[in-house]
């Protein structure tokens, strides 16, 4: 056991620290939501650049089958919007959700001057730039930084390995993880249940102020980041500042996982990455986290080559996972709090390549779903004759689907965040 | 003007930190030996080096190998009609093996070389000129270029510049190589000015548009794959070019920047908040780029001005940075007495914690500071040491051992596994054998060498207690877990 002068005993701790986590909810300034009631965005990036025109298909237009007879889907299989668009056969979840009413599809989004180096394109995504311009912070990051100052660092929630560019921010906020139960301190020897001496000494360290001769432990315990009025992280010491984030990332992955071993979907969600990774956002979402954005990944879909099974299967993914998140949703009751947008850093080509593939492009379309978004198509289809260097063109700014969300479902000034108003669209 | 240290002032701490931003960081006996040296000849030892010391052998594959003969072949094969996806794919493949290759031996060089201080420097030009694989995606091209910045690294900062500006990496980051006569691409132009030299605020649009046209002609041959100039590509005209009319080069733009004031105050404070504080006062900024100037852009003096100064070794500056992922990894290596990471894992952890050599973010390179850290790198930290410390055996078993059938991706999973291999340390060699029993002395000894600050008492304490908990025999796995414990605490992340 440990001695006297380590004398913080556990519940104690626990006691503490969840009491500090209260405390922020109920005090919350700005963006924090206490988990129960304010919106919620889902990014899903479809990466490799998604051929936007077999996942919303011209069928009714001769150009789309004359410049892919071996890609075209005949106009007998598409699940039709009007006479003239219809849907990829594998998307009948999105399309029932079309018919509901609770799907918006922008067509023809892009941005001047398209770069088509997945690189450089995915990089003006996430960070809302001009094609000209290089920017640091990623356009969730402006939000967090300018609208959530204060907020709990799990106001952002990105699934993955890598914490994507978008969310990159002058005071680094949210939390990336694959798995909740990685997103934890991993003591030496593996628990048995029990907290080892190991991991309760690992959170005295980690409380935050443990090494400030002045300050007792107790004063500063409950000192997160998010709970300092006023504060911002830059204004801190960096031992200061490193002891605040050790004690966030204490807090965050209690709760997380907290959250995670207590709820479970009772919805069956398909096999595949991004079905996981949607169903543990619908659990974080059910636990009540205070999110505002959660961040998931789709890959796979630079289909330069055979692109006629792997889109179908990326398609039916996307559908699948998506289908089972919106019911889960729907039977938490969240669905009314939810709005999920697609994204991809460019279109394809027009026109196939010899090997039955397609390259990259430009313009395509963005899905936005949730239950107050409203239906319908947004944008206009881009001409499949009139083509900028092969590619189709944009009619709408990437940036106008993000400041609508931006201004309409978090209602956060969208030109603080962007640098400039963009025309809004009526998606939500 | 930079004040100079008083030799009073010269001691374990003072030395500690010359080694932790000088170098990546010192073990006890290290420090102890660059304090003995005294402030002069330690200073001297880092910034004196030999000119050979650049002479690094490259990896075995880096070398030029027609690029323009491979791409040609690939876009016969998609001419004709057949799957030229195998070909791209094994390219692919080779670039992403050695570049796990090529970061292997930069980590190699920081941790085991000969001249330390040459590599941070070389890291902080790979900062400043950043350039990314993602665009250039040859291998050979990342090496050539991380070769010109070691081989300049000490020298002249406008030799360097236009070395750069010849650069075939470079070239290709920022579209120089596609400039022509007709069409001026201005992205090398602007990044030149508002990043590499006198900062934003410091040219017109006029200025980007006008040396835009001066740095035409400036080609790489693909089959060599190195720079080579096209005159009949150059654009002969006049060009105004920040007040001055005439048929200038792209030498003669970069000699006007760099006499630029505004380009002693970029690079000075450039330097000044990667070797020493995050904030600098606009004071200490001043004093920095009139050495920059004093010595007219010569790295070498400039760097012992700054490394013998009372500036770099104040109470602000000491112990107040944090680590670069880079660092992290190279000096934890170092104060573990052991390997570096495998290959793979340092990649992997390098993307994790939010640097990958040869892959900044963007063209503005690393922000560092504060940026390093978010919940997510530093809990990722805490588990990387665990790794370092314990070895592969802490790693959850599905990825130990994985099962056949248990995973669509069981190839890989089982090479991967193999690849990140890695035997936890030795202890015996960090805490001599008659020690063990004597649990406060074991702490004190660790603390020295993990900490910068000694800890508070109250932690000492709990170090100690933690480790008799353990007892009565203390084993090489308690004495990793107090190690690992140390290392997952805030304090450690600063240097």
């Amino acid at each position: 056991m440990l001695g006297a002068a380590a004398s913080w005993t556990l519940p104690v701790f626990l006691e503490k620290t969840f009491f500090a986590l209260d405390a922020l909810a109920a005090e919350a300034a700005t963006q924090a939501v206490t988990g129960k009631d304010g919106t919620i965005l889902v990014v899903l990036q479809m990466a490799g650049g998604n051929d936007g025109l077999n996942m919303v298909v011209p069928y009714a237009d001769d150009a789309y089958h004359v410049a892919r007879p071996r890609l075209r889907l005949a106009p007998d299989q598409v699940l039709k919007i009007n006479n003239y668009i219809a849907l990829n056969p594998k998307l009948a979840g999105m399309k029932s959700l079309y018919d509901e009413g609770h799907l918006a599809i922008v067509q023809g989004v892009g941005y001047p001057n398209p770069n088509r180096s997945h690189f450089r394109s995915t990089e003006i995504w996430q960070t809302a730039s001009d094609a000209a311009r290089t920017l640091n912070e990623g356009w969730l990051g402006r939000y967090f930084d300018n609208c959530c100052s204060g907020a709990d660092p799990t106001v952002g929630v990105a699934i993955g390995e890598e914490t994507p560019q978008a969310f990159a921010a002058k005071n680094p906020t949210g939390v990336t993880f694959s798995r909740p139960e990685q997103f934890r301190f991993r003591p030496s020897e593996p628990n048995n249940g029990q907290m080892s001496a190991e991991e309760i000494l690992f959170r005295q360290l980690n409380e935050g102020g443990g090494s400030d001769e002045s300050g007792t432990a107790a004063t500063n315990a409950g000192g997160s980041i998010g709970e300092i009025p006023g504060k911002a992280r830059n204004d801190l010491s960096t031992l200061d500042f490193l002891q605040r984030t050790a004690l966030d990332a204490q807090l965050s992955s209690d709760k997380i996982l907290a959250i995670a071993r207590k709820y479970k979907s009772t919805v069956p969600y398909p096999q595949g990455q991004l079905a996981a990774s949607l169903n543990i956002i619908s659990r974080m979402i059910a636990g009540g986290l205070p999110t505002r954005v959660y961040y998931a990944s789709h890959g796979g879909f630079d289909t330069h080559a055979g692109q006629i099974n792997t889109h179908e299967r990326l398609m039916g993914e996307f559908n699948d996972a998506v289908r089972a998140f919106v019911a889960d949703l729907k039977q938490q009751g969240n669905f009314d709090r939810v709005v999920l947008m697609t994204f991809s850093e460019f279109g394809r080509r027009v026109q196939e390549n010899a090997n039955g593939g397609t390259d990259h492009g430009a313009a395509a379309p963005m899905f936005v779903l949730g239950g107050a978004v409203k239906a319908g198509l947004f944008g206009k289809y881009p001409s499949l004759t009139e083509l900028d260097r092969g590619d189709l063109k944009f009619n709408t700014d990437f940036r106008s689907v993000y400041g609508t969300v931006l201004d309409r479902w978090l209602k956060a000034p969208s030109q603080t965040v962007l640098g400039r108003k963009f025309p809004a669209l009526g998606i939500v | 003007m930079l004040t100079a240290l008083p030799d009073s002032k010269w001691n374990d701490a003072t030395a500690a930190h010359l080694l932790n931003r000088a170098a990546f960081g010192g073990t006890p006996d290290e420090i102890e030996r660059t304090r003995q040296k005294g402030l002069t000849a330690a200073v001297r030892d880092f910034v004196d080096v030999k000119a050979d010391a650049a002479n690094v052998a490259p990896p075995a594959w880096a070398h030029p190998r027609n690029i323009r003969a491979q791409r040609m072949e690939i876009k016969a094969a998609k001419d004709r009609g057949e799957n030229f996806q195998s070909k791209v794919r094994e390219v692919r493949m080779m670039e992403g093996d050695e570049m796990i290759d090529l970061r292997r031996w930069w980590l190699d060089r920081m941790l085991n070389g000969p001249a330390p201080l040459l590599e941070k420097m070389t890291l902080f030009w790979h900062g400043h000129f950043a350039t990314s694989i993602q665009k250039v995606r040859d291998a050979y091209w990342m090496w050539l270029q991380n070769d010109t910045l070691r081989r300049n690294a000490l020298g002249n900062f406008g030799a360097l510049a236009k070395k750069m500006s010849r650069d075939p990496a470079m070239m290709i980051y920022l579209d120089l190589q596609q400039s022509r006569q007709e069409h001026p691409n201005e992205n090398w132009a602007r990044e030149l000015m508002e990043l590499f030299t006198v900062g934003i605020g410091n040219y017109s649009e006029q200025d980007i548009r006008e040396s835009a046209r001066a740095f035409t002609g400036y080609r790489i041959d693909f089959t060599t794959q190195q720079f080579h100039f096209a005159p009949f590509q150059q654009d002969h005209q006049s060009k105004a070019f920040m007040g001055r009319n005439g048929n200038l080069n792209g030498d003669e733009i970069i000699d006007m920047l760099v006499s630029n004031p505004a380009c002693a105050q970029f690079i000075g404070r450039k330097l000044w908040r990667f070797f020493v504080e995050d904030e600098p006062s606009s004071t200490v900024i001043d004093s920095v780029a009139g050495t920059v100037r004093k010595h007219n852009f010569e790295m070498r003096p400039v760097l012992h001005e700054i490394f013998s100064s009372g500036e770099f070794y104040s109470d602000r500056a000491m112990g107040s940075q944090i680590k670069s992922p880079v660092q992290y990894i190279v000096q934890t290596s170092k104060l573990l007495n052991a390997a570096a990471p495998p290959p793979l894992a340092a990649q992997n952890a390098m993307r994790q914690m939010g640097q990958i050599l040869f892959a900044p973010p963007n063209v503005k390179g690393w922000d560092g500071g504060k940026q390093w850290i978010s919940t997510s790198t530093l809990l990722f930290r805490y588990n990387f040491a665990n790794y370092l410390i314990n070895g592969d055996a802490i790693l959850p078993p599905n990825l130990r051992q994985p099962r056949q059938g248990a995973d669509v991706g069981f190839g890989r999973a089982a090479q991967y596994a193999e690849q990140i291999k890695r035997d936890p340390i030795d202890v015996g060699k960090l805490v001599p054998a008659d020690l063990r029993a004597k649990s406060h002395e074991v702490v004190d000894l660790l603390a020295k060498r993990f900490f910068q600050t000694r800890p508070a008492q109250k932690e000492i304490d709990a170090f100690a207690q933690f480790l008799e908990s353990r007892g009565p025999e203390i084993t090489d796995a308690n004495l990793r877990e107090l190690i690992h414990l140390m290392m997952s605490t805030p304090q450690f992340q600063l240097a």
